[in-house]
This record gives C-alpha cells, sequence and structure tokens, in this order.
C-alpha cells in the first residue's frame, strides 16, 4: 500500500516511463525466457542430430576394422573423422572392443589402447541421445557396435558445447542490450511525451498559483494551443473564470465603495443636522449681539453661546476627520475613540429617536495596545447596522470591556436577527460564498478589520429579542510588552 | 576383369580420379578385344606397395603418364592396402610388373625377375629406423622393451623384418619384448601413430622417414629415431618370371633406367626424392635373405 502511495506521489512526468521501463523489463524478461527455451531446444536438437550422423560415420567406418581388433585402422577413422566433424568440435572420441578394452581413442596419450576404459566413462550418460555436462560445458554420447546382432564395441564420443553456450549467453546479452536500449528510449520517449503533454497543466498550475497569492491573470491567447482541443477548452474554462471572478471582485469593490460612501452620506447628514443646530442658535446670538451687543450681560452671554455652539461643531468635525483620515487610523486606541463614535451616531439616533445604552470599562492604561482607527471603524459600522434595524424608538447599546488582556465589545440591537448567510461574513472561517452574494459589505468590512487584528466575532441572540455581536480583540504583543515597561 | 571391378572397391588408398577412368578405360578397353586380342593390347598392369609414398595422387597421375609413353600403351597402376596382396597378384602372373619390398623379393626369388631397383642418396641402399615419440628418453632399442608397438607391415623389410631379425638376434620374440604391437600398413601411418602415441614405438623405412622429414616435418618432429640398421637393397621393381618373355617388361627396365632423363619421370623422380633407378643383380638382396634365414632358423 505505501509502495503504491508512494509511487503515486512521484510526478506522473517520471513516473509514466518508469511504469513504461518496468513494462518492458517484464516483457523483456518473458521474451528472453521464450527465445532462450527455443534456442536451447533447436540447438538440442542439432546437436542430437550431429551427434547422430557422427556416431553413424563412424560406426560404419569402424565395425570392420573394430572386428579384426585393427587398433591402426580404428585410430585413423578417428583422427579422419576430427576434420569432417568440424561443426561437433569432437573432443574426444574412445572405440572399445566388446571385452570393454580401448582400441583406440583419438588422443592415445590419454587413453592408451588396450588399456581399461575408466568406469566413469560408462556412468557418464543421461536418456538423450547427447548428455550435456554445463560445468564442464561438454556433451557426451555413445553409440553400441552391432554387428550381425552381436555388440561388437562401442564408441564413447565427447563434444566440446561451449559454443553453444556462448551461443545462448551472446543471444541473451544481444537481448539484453536490445530491449535495455528499447526501454532507455522507450522511457524517454514516453518522459518527453508525457512531459509534452502536461506542459500546458503546469501553465494552469502558475496561473492557478498566482492566483492564490491574489493575481489571477488569464492565460495569454498565444499560450492557448491551437491543436489540443481539450486543452484549449480547459484554458479557456480557465479564463472565463477567471474574467468572473475579476468581475465579481469589481462589483464587490464597487458596493463596498457605494456602502461606504451611503454611510457616509448618512454621517454627512447627521453631521451636517450636528452643525445646523447649533448654527440657527449661533446666528441669534451674533443678531443679539449686533442688537445689544454693547449690553455686557447679554453680550457676554451671547459670546459663550457662539463657543460653545463652535465647540460642539468643531468635536463633530474632530470625530468626522478621526474616523475617515488614514493616518490617524494607526494610533492606539483610547477610550476617547469610542466616545467619537457615540457622537457620530448621535444624529441617526436622534433621527430615528433611538436610544443608545453606553457601557464602558476601561483599564488603567488611557490606550490599550490595539489599532484605535480599524477598531472605530468596525464598531461604527456595527452601530449604524444595529440602529437600521432596530425600529424606532427603540433602543441599541455597547458594552466595551478593556480591562483584561483583550478587548471585548459587544454591541446589541432590536432587531429581527441576522440572516444566516449574511451572519457567516462575520463568523465563518471562509466568508467567501456570502461577501460573493454581495451582500452585508458593512459587515465584510467589519470582518476584514477584525481578521487583521486578530480577533473574533460572534453572534447570539437576545432573550428579549434582537441580537448581540460580540467583538474579542486581543493586545498586540509588543505594544503590550511596550505599554507593561 | 572382376579383378579390375575389385580393385576400385578394396584399395586402400584410392587412386585420383584421372587414374580411375584410364584404369576403367583400359578394362573396358581389355574387355572389347579379350578374344583376338595380342598380349600387347592387354593394359600393363603395374602394382604398388604402400613403401611407396600412396597418399600422393599427384605422383600416381605422373608415373601413369611416364609408364604409358614409354610403353607404348595403356598402363594400369594397382594399389593394394597390403603388400601381401600386391606379392600375390605379382607372383600368380596377375600384374605384369610391381614395386615390391626387398623382403617378398627374398621369399619368392624364384618366382621373380628383378627389374630394377631406385637409386637413393646415389646408391640403391635404405635403412630401416626404430623410431619412438620425441619426448621418450631411451639409451638405444633395448629400452623400448614393454612398448606398444606400431610395424608397417608383416612383409615388409624395413617396417617389420629388420626389428623382427634384431630381435631374433637377442633371442626375443616381437610379442615377448613389445607388450603390445599392431601393423598399420604403411610406413606414414607408423610415423602418423607414434606421433600421435597410439604406439610408443614403431618400425619404420627410413627412406619414407627421411622423405617425411621434407615434406611434413611437423609429423617427424613429434618423434625421435632410436636405432638406424645397417644399409640394406632397396625395395626393387621386379616382374613374374613367366612375363620375361613380355617385350614390355623390358621396356620398364629401360624406362626405368632412363627415368632421370625424361621429363615426366624426373617429375616422377623428384616426388618420390629418388635419383633414378638402375638394373642391379639379386645379390644386393642378399643381407636380407640372411635376416630372412636368421629369424627362420630362430622360429
Amino acid at each position: 500500500m505505501t509502495m503504491i502511495r508512494r509511487l503515486r506521489s512521484v510526478p506522473v512526468t517520471y513516473r509514466v516511463p518508469a511504469i513504461v521501463a518496468l513494462l518492458m523489463v517484464v516483457i523483456s524478461a518473458v521474451i528472453s525466457e521464450h527465445v532462450l527455451d527455443r534456442l536451447s531446444r533447436t540447438q538440442e536438437g542439432y546437436l542430437n542430430g550431429l551427434a547422430e550422423t557422427y556416431l553413424d560415420g563412424l560406426s560404419s567406418a569402424v565395425i570392420p576394422s573394430v572386428l579384426r581388433g585393427d587398433v591402426w585402422e580404428v585410430f585413423d577413422a578417428l583422427d579422419r573423422s576430427k576434420s569432417s566433424y568440424a561443426a561437433l568440435s569432437p573432443v574426444e572420441t574412445v572405440v572399445t572392443g566388446s571385452d570393454g578394452r580401448i582400441l583406440a581413442a583419438t588422443d592415445p596419450t590419454r587413453m592408451a589402447t588396450f588399456s581399461q576404459l575408466p568406469d566413469s566413462y560408462l556412468s557418464r550418460y543421461g536418456p538423450g541421445v547427447v548428455t550435456i555436462d554445463e560445468s564442464a560445458l561438454t556433451g557426451f554420447a555413445k553409440r553400441d557396435l552391432i554387428y550381425q546382432g552381436q555388440p561388437v564395441g562401442t564408441i564413447h564420443a565427447t563434444f566440446d558445447v561451449s559454443r553453444l553456450f556462448a551461443e545462448r549467453r551472446e543471444i541473451l546479452f544481444t537481448l539484453l542490450v536490445t530491449n535495455g536500449l528499447l526501454a532507455v528510449l522507450f522511457s524517454l520517449g514516453g518522459f518527453l511525451i508525457v512531459r509534452q503533454m502536461i506542459a500546458p497543466m503546469r501553465v494552469l498550475e502558475n496561473h492557478m498559483r498566482s492566483a492564490a497569492h491574489g493575481a489571477a491573470e488569464p492565460i495569454s491567447p498565444g499560450e492557448i494551443p491551437a491543436g489540443d482541443s481539450e486543452v484549449a477548452g480547459l484554458f479557456r474554462g480557465y479564463n472565463t473564470l477567471v474574467h468572473a471572478e475579476r468581475e465579481r471582485a469589481n462589483f464587490a469593490m464597487q458596493l463596498a465603495e457605494e456602502e461606504k460612501l451611503s454611510s457616509l452620506g448618512r454621517l454627512a447628514s447627521g453631521m451636517a443636522h450636528e452643525i445646523n443646530n447649533p448654527l440657527g442658535g449661533l446666528f441669534n446670538a451674533l443678531d443679539t449681539l449686533k442688537t445689544h451687543g454693547e449690553t455686557p450681560g447679554v453680550r457676554d452671554t451671547s459670546i459663550s453661546l457662539i463657543e460653545r455652539g463652535l465647540a460642539g461643531i468643531r468635536d463633530v468635525v474632530e470625530a468626522a476627520l478621526a474616523t475617515y483620515r488614514p493616518e490617524r487610523s494607526q494610533r492606539p486606541l483610547s477610550a476617547d475613540d469610542l466616545n467619537d463614535v457615540r457622537l457620530l451616531l448621535k444624529p441617526e439616533l436622534r433621527r430615528k429617536r433611538q436610544r443608545l445604552d453606553w457601557h464602558i470599562v476601561w483599564n488603567e492604561l488611557r490606550e490599550l495596545p490595539i489599532r484605535g482607527g480599524p477598531v472605530r471603524q468596525a464598531v461604527l459600522n456595527l452601530l449604524l447596522n444595529a440602529s437600521t434595524i432596530t425600529p424606532d424608538g427603540g433602543s441599541i447599546s455597547l458594552k466595551a470591556d478593556g480591562s483584561g488582556n483583550h478587548l471585548k465589545i459587544e454591541i446589541g440591537d432590536q432587531g429581527p436577527g441576522i440572516p444566516a448567510d449574511i451572519a457567516g461574513i462575520l463568523v465563518d472561517s471562509d466568508p467567501g460564498p456570502a461577501v460573493r452574494a454581495g451582500r452585508g459589505l458593512g459587515l465584510w468590512m467589519v470582518r476584514r478589520v477584525v481578521d487583521d487584528l486578530g480577533g473574533s466575532v460572534a453572534i447570539a441572540a437576545k432573550r428579549d429579542g434582537g441580537t448581540t455581536v460580540t467583538l474579542t480583540i486581543p493586545f498586540e504583543r509588543e505594544s503590550t510588552k511596550a505599554y507593561a515597561a | 576383369m572382376t579383378g579390375l571391378a575389385r580393385q576400385c572397391v578394396r584399395q586402400g588408398n584410392p587412386p585420383s580420379r584421372r587414374a580411375l577412368l584410364k584404369g576403367a578405360l583400359a578394362g573396358a578397353a581389355s574387355l572389347a578385344f579379350h578374344t583376338n586380342a595380342s598380349a600387347e593390347d592387354v593394359a600393363f598392369k603395374f602394382g604398388l606397395t604402400p613403401v611407396f609414398l600412396s597418399n600422393d595422387l599427384e605422383l600416381l597421375g605422373h608415373l601413369q603418364t611416364f609408364l604409358s609413353s614409354k610403353l607404348g600403351g595403356p598402363v594400369e597402376l594397382v594399389t593394394r592396402r597390403t603388400y601381401q596382396e600386391i606379392t600375390a597378384l605379382l607372383v600368380s602372373g596377375e600384374i605384369h610388373s610391381a614395386w615390391i619390398c626387398g623382403y617378398p623379393y627374398v621369399q619368392f626369388k624364384a618366382n621373380l625377375d628383378l627389374v630394377a631397383t631406385p637409386v637413393w642418396l646415389g646408391r640403391p641402399l635404405y635403412q630401416s629406423y626404430l623410431i619412438a615419440s620425441a619426448d621418450c628418453v631411451v639409451e638405444d632399442w633395448t629400452g623400448l622393451k614393454g612398448d606398444v608397438h606400431a610395424f608397417s607391415d608383416p612383409d615388409s623389410n624395413s617396417g617389420f623384418l629388420v626389428t623382427r631379425t634384431l630381435l631374433a638376434k637377442n633371442k626375443l620374440l616381437p610379442e615377448a619384448f613389445f607388450s603390445r604391437n599392431f601393423f598399420t600398413y604403411g610406413h606414414r601411418n607408423v610415423v602418423r601413430a607414434v606421433a600421435a602415441g597410439l604406439a610408443q614405438s614403431g618400425s619404420v623405412d627410413g627412406y619414407v622417414y627421411e622423405v617425411m622429414r621434407q615434406t611434413e616435418p611437423d609429423l617427424i618432429r613429434q618423434t625421435r629415431i632410436v636405432r638406424q640398421s645397417e644399409w640394406l637393397g632397396f625395395p626393387p621393381v621386379a616382374s613374374p618370371k613367366s612375363l620375361a618373355s613380355d617385350v614390355r617388361v623390358k621396356a620398364l627396365q629401360q624406362a626405368l633406367v632412363s627415368m632421370k632423363d625424361d621429363t615426366e619421370g624426373k617429375k616422377v623422380l623428384d616426388l618420390l626424392r629418388l635419383d633414378g633407378f638402375l638394373a642391379t643383380a639379386p645379390s644386393l638382396f642378399d643381407t636380407i635373405a640372411a635376416e630372412v634365414e636368421i629369424v627362420r632358423q630362430f622360429g
């Protein structure tokens, strides 16, 4: 199993050639086995035929001489047969008489005439015509000499069969080399073909990899192979996907921008209200000054009135600037940030005659080690949302607790509850599907802020109706240390 | 004619195709003209014993050409495996003449006429050698005791009688002195048998041995001479006394004696490494006759 798994983990570019090579090895082994088996049978048949011919020829030549016990004639026949049967490579031939004594041998110095034939010669024969001793590379054959039905002697022949084995070795070697070369060629061919085949996949893989890092680029038309319709289809499909994704992202961005603008518009109108309210008073005060400016009491009262009106306007403008100026967003969070949000929200609350329950527990530090800008933005969005879904005259709430080693902010409303798919934007591990649906862009901005700060969001239904959204944002480590110091 | 047919079948060493063809033609001719043909029309039959270098077919061709031209008629060369067969054919008058050994000549002296004797190294003489394998270390011939011994032919002087006489002089019989002995029916075969180790020693014609030293030095190098006999009468060409009147026998003698002056004859002599032929007196073979006598007396 692990072997197969390991094999599967090998890239297909190498796996296919390896399998081809393996197959070639198996095929070549089977073929070699068959060829050698066939060859060995052919050789055996050939050798048997030659040996039979040799023994036939020799026995007819020597029988008369054996009958006469004519040593020389037997030897002469053996000597002449050496050159006549070169194809058989006879090494030694011994002719014995009926008494088992040697009449003549091709090498009389080894097998002396008139001596007794060694017993090893009698016991060396197997059932076939030629018995082969592979270790000594020799073959043995014998033929009884029969004259008028009577045995008159025997021919014992020894052949050199090394040529047969050399031929087998040579053929085995040729087979191995040929098949080895073929295996290498096929493997190489397989490697090149597979590489050629999966090259478009590489292109696709690279595009997908870069897409994963945020830069989804369509495959250029030049890279789409004209002949390969399957790959071309795949590439075009991918390009369609990229284009669709881009459009969706653009659309989402546009929506987010619109959302931002709309909330900005709401805030701006609220702010205009907030500025407009004291303006009437301010103008009245100015008229009073013009008319009764000489009266010290009236003048002081009017100036004081104008001062307070302008201070109110300044606070609103400063809060708006703090929220929407990015350079200020890197400052650590302080209770003032939350108070600014409250200030910005005030016109909206007043418009809808809503009440805000405000409860903040702060620790001894004035500023928390959390970037203030994003938190303000997120809290503002959540409160605006809460206000939107809470009926007119209802109440919304904010509880902030920064006393521990993290900041916990609970925002409550009296709305009908958040639909599950939109809630997913805040709580799911992958907010993608809900965002792609083009809904809850305000919440998506919250989610981005929370993720950015390494925090988490929880949504719970309140017992008395409405919903609580809880943000938990940890303190930044380095900052914690810095503050601790 | 049946003899002719037998000859083709039973020849120990077949002659050249040309010789066979000529023999067959001669036989056919004699068959056709047998009834009213004169003696001269019958092919002249010349027998050859294995003393002669019978493996040389080229030589047979030249010899036949030479003899045919000199005798003015067809010549048939007759070869047999043993001396005995040729001697029997010669003594019985079946063949007109034959190159035989000194030993059968001495045995059948009463029935045979000497035609001519070859001259080798300037003399009509030769020796018998006792040979052993080259790596055999013996002081003299007595060291060969207990060997397997190869003789050439029981009717050969140099290949049997000389050794037999040597042993007889020492009160020994071949069967007792050698552990085993066998005949190879050819001097060259004796050399081969000793060189191959089939026999440890052999009795061989010194002339054949010396010629082989030039023609087959590799074979000779595997052997060494243990003993050389005294010089003896060279194997002669003889004819039956019954054919003494045949003019072709006289012509044969003339042809042999003058052989060295003839182109074709010179080729034959060169191949045989002989100087020529001489008409010699029967007394040349008295030494062989003496040997026969010694062997006969010993038993």
